[in-house]
């Protein structure tokens, strides 16, 4: 079901594409904020990857006109958070430590779209990079850094004795 | 300050203020500018299910946070600048200290510390209503006079 690549930088989601896809679709799902900006996940390329459809009410200057810079955050900060909660045995739900986004290219008014990369997934937080392309992959127009938090579990009899 | 400086800068306040209150996204999520002063600006996001992180959990989603860090950022650029030239985001960077009750309005405050010709500083920091206690921090730069995507994007190539 979810990813256990051994490769470090293996992109999020690479295991059997169209469940896992299904699996990110399920958890963007229980997210209200997701739901409100119509976040899709789609198969890519033996991984997965998130889809924000352009409405009217993603803009942030109108005058040029460009989607507001939140709206790129809440894409790569809830893509990362989903790849983080994929990768994690336990399926917990992670909370956002910190993200730091640098914006690269004015975002068109399109569709844009977010990959995500683990670059740790440790036992209590992860961090994720991502990055958000419109027309062409080849130039990205933000991209981020995303540290989250997985929550403790409580440890069953058996692991404790093995700590 | 005199006469003619006090209404060039209530002048670029009140186009600062008539400009984001438009952005369609601020609509969106339904932010309210209370103050804009000096080099500094304050945003109001009111409690709405729409915008939450969990079905059964009343909190904000992290992301309402930075949407809202971002708008109060660029206010208070435009408030420090004194004039509505375009600005973009160049990077910015969210600590978010602890959860976003969603039953309480969110309130904004950012300060433009620094400003050049070239670049502006930012920092903000986020609050429920009627509390010091700090929700989440922002530090951001933002580019000034960029006259539109184009160029960044060609500064950028």
């Amino acid at each position: 079901m979810c990813t256990t690549g051994n490769s470090k930088y293996q992109a999020a989601g690479a295991a059997n594409s169209p469940d896992e896809c299904l699996a990110w679709q399920g958890l963007l799902e229980r997210i209200p904020y997701a739901r409100h900006l119509g976040l899709q996940a789609q198969t890519d390329n033996g991984g997965v990857l998130i889809h924000l459809p352009y409405r009217e009410a993603l803009i942030g200057n109108f005058k040029l006109p460009a989607l507001h810079g939140g709206v790129l955050a809440a894409l790569i900060e809830l893509t990362a958070r989903t790849a983080a909660q994929r990768r994690d045995k336990d399926d917990r739900c992670p909370r956002i430590l910190d993200s730091h986004i640098n914006y690269l290219r004015s975002a068109a008014i399109r569709p844009t779209f977010a990959s995500a990369e683990i670059i740790r997934q440790g036992r209590r937080t992860s961090l994720v990079e991502v990055m958000c392309w419109q027309d062409n992959r080849a130039a990205p127009i933000a991209s981020g850094r995303v540290q989250l938090l997985l929550p403790a579990v409580v440890a069953t009899n058996t692991e404790a004795q093995e700590q | 300050m005199t006469d003619s400086k006090n209404n060039q800068r209530n002048s670029a306040t009140a186009t600062a203020w008539q400009f984001t209150e438009q952005v369609p996204h601020s609509r969106d999520l339904g932010m309210q500018i209370i103050s804009i002063t000096k080099n500094q600006a304050c945003i109001r996001l009111p409690p709405n299910p729409l915008l939450f992180v969990d079905d059964n959990t009343e909190e904000f989603c992290a992301s309402v946070l930075y949407s809202l860090a971002d708008s109060a950022s660029g206010l208070a650029v435009l408030a420090e600048a004194r004039d509505s030239s375009p600005i973009a985001t160049l990077d910015l960077r969210v600590d978010y200290f602890q959860p976003a009750k969603g039953d309480r309005a969110l309130l904004a405050v950012a300060t433009c510390p620094k400003l050049t010709e070239e670049v502006a500083f930012i920092h903000c920091d986020i609050f429920h209503e009627g509390c010091h206690e700090l929700l989440a921090t922002a530090n951001a730069t933002f580019m000034r006079n960029t006259l539109g995507g184009r160029i960044l994007a060609n500064e950028r190539a």
